[in-house]
């Protein structure tokens, strides 16, 4: 099949029930992450219970949306939707702790050349033309 | 309590045809490897009470299938596992007396794990919220995340890691039906220089992405004494998991304390009362150099950060002080999908004495690390012995 270079084609979430307040939240550009009421932990991804305490009574908290570079590649063999030039992805690890956030995402606006695993990154969001949903992507901060 | 050991013993295996773009279904393969490891220990199928197979996805109805498909006879014991842990707990299920043949399958046809995974569509295909094709990350980019941080914390040479697929491809070189053994001997210099896929990692570096079949049969002890081959007796083994696969990481990625595959290869050591020194052939994952590298360090070859100085003194070459990966492992040999097992089947082989111009030098124990699905979350590590 034919690539049309300017739609959207490469894998998006479902949006699904469990995590609408987060797919709402990137629309208000804030990344929303379960927080627990009873330990205060963190919990990324989420998950219907907290990972330190089973508590059920979390929280949709928006998180800084700084962070560190963990490690990143950039990639150039990757489906044929992600097109012919290489795409970045990294792992960012936000600052709000105990339990880690850790966030897989692409990298934008931001020269390949200068990635360098520690350095500060920030999330920022892009609304998908033509589709119902707006992406979180990392760049250098 | 103490594992059961030599109650059961490896008495059949076997390998289809490896290849890519094979016009076989998944059933048709699992079905010859089946029959053909039941051959290679001299047992019928009326003789299968146990099943253990390893499809990505295995509910009890899949079970019930192949229960139909082997004669339609009551099942006893149905199980899943990776190719080192299944074997183990299918030794255990024997010396409870819940089985007395378990067959171990898996095979892949035209499901590739590379970035062909994905084909193009009219629209953005949706998928789970958290699935790491939204990022293009597929696994050589997962690895190669991996990679990158593991050189940047210990400041390993890309040399060291290239030379990994070059020892495998001289292994594959010794083994007539591997994929890669007759297109002859690479060098460091053709790894580095070979396709960039995702940085740090060159084509070269990356495992195949193939069809094919394997099976793996455990009879109980009185059972495997009366087969075609020698026993290759099991003397301990176990599984560990910790994390969701492919979604996020915990940090540090490389933990000090070790992980899953730390706690699967204590347990296994334990119970086969081995130690490092004794083993004479080892069939470790080996999808990545980083994952030899941090598997190795996990199981307690070396420390946390020394695992390629372990590659780069060739302990784990041919000649070295453990062999490893005698048939090119997942770089040179085949990597079918869910290849765990193909480690098991190439020790085994080993263990028997049966391989030919890469046979070892008579060796007596052997060991195998399954890992995967989120970059050693899952975990599972068997000691055997040769009769
Ligand atoms: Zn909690």
């Amino acid at each position: 099949m034919e690539i049309d270079p300017d739609q959207y084609l490469r894998p998006l979430p479902r949006k699904e029930p469990f995590n609408a307040p987060f797919w709402e939240g990137l629309e208000r550009g804030e990344f929303l992450v379960t927080k627990c009421r009873d330990c205060g932990d963190w919990n990324w991804i989420p998950y219907e219970g907290c990972r330190s305490c089973l508590s059920q009574n979390l929280e949709w908290t928006a998180i800084s949306g700084k962070g560190r570079l963990m490690t990143f590649s950039v990639v150039h063999r990757g489906p044929p939707t992600f097109g012919t030039e290489p795409y970045g992805v990294a792992l960012v690890e936000m600052k709000e702790k105990p339990r880690s956030i850790v966030v897989l995402a692409n990298i934008v606006e931001t020269d390949f050349d200068t990635l360098e695993i520690g350095m500060p990154m920030e999330l920022v969001f892009e609304n998908i033309p033509g589709e119902n949903i707006t992406m979180y992507r990392v760049k250098a901060a | 309590m103490a594992f059961p050991q030599k109650a059961a013993a490896v008495v059949g295996v076997y390998t289809t045809e490896q290849a890519r773009g094979m016009e076989r279904s998944m059933w048709s393969l699992e079905l010859e490897a089946i029959k053909g490891a039941l051959d290679d220990a001299g047992l019928s199928h009326t003789q299968v009470d146990g099943l253990i197979p390893m499809a990505y996805e295995t509910p009890l109805n899949l079970h019930m299938a192949w229960a139909e498909q082997l004669g339609g006879r009551p099942i006893t014991y149905m199980d899943v596992g990776n190719g080192s842990s299944a074997v183990a707990k299918a030794t255990n299920a024997i010396a409870a007396g819940m089985a007395n043949v378990v067959v171990i399958y898996f095979a892949n046809c035209n499901n590739p794990n590379g970035p062909r995974q994905l084909k193009v569509q009219s629209k953005a295909p949706r998928v789970p919220d958290w699935q790491f094709m939204v990022h293009g990350a597929y696994m050589s980019v997962w690895y190669a995340m991996w990679t990158q941080l593991y050189m940047h914390e210990f400041g390993t040479d890309q040399e060291v890691f290239a030379e990994y697929p070059v020892q495998m491809r001289a292994n594959a070189m010794l083994k007539p039906d591997s994929m890669m053994g007759h297109k002859g001997p690479i060098t460091v210099e053709d790894v580095l220089s070979s396709r960039m896929i995702a940085t740090p990692l060159h084509l070269l570096e990356c495992p195949l992405d193939n069809d094919g079949g394997y099976a793996i049969v455990v009879a109980s002890a009185e059972i495997a004494r009366d087969c075609k081959k020698d026993p290759v007796w099991v003397l301990g083994g176990a599984e560990a998991t910790f994390t969701d696969a492919y979604m996020t990481i915990p940090v540090p990625w490389n933990e000090p304390k070790g992980q899953a595959v730390r706690r699967c290869t204590e347990m296994a050591f334990d119970m086969a009362g081995v130690t490092h020194d004794e083993i004479d052939v080892a069939g470790l994952y080996d999808c990545y150099a980083v994952t030899v590298a941090r598997d190795l360090e996990e199981m307690g070859f070396c420390k946390l950060g020394e695992g390629a100085d372990y590659m780069k003194e060739g302990h784990l070459y041919r000649g070295g002080k453990m062999p490893t990966n005698t048939d090119g492992g997942l770089m040179a040999n085949s990597h079918n999908g869910n290849p765990s097992g193909m480690h098991t089947i190439e020790v085994v082989r080993q263990l028997r004495g049966e391989c030919g111009e890469r046979q070892l030098d008579d060796p007596k124990i052997g060991v195998t690390l399954a890992q995967g699905w989120s970059v050693h979350g899952l975990a599972g590590t068997l000691v055997m012995a040769a009769d």
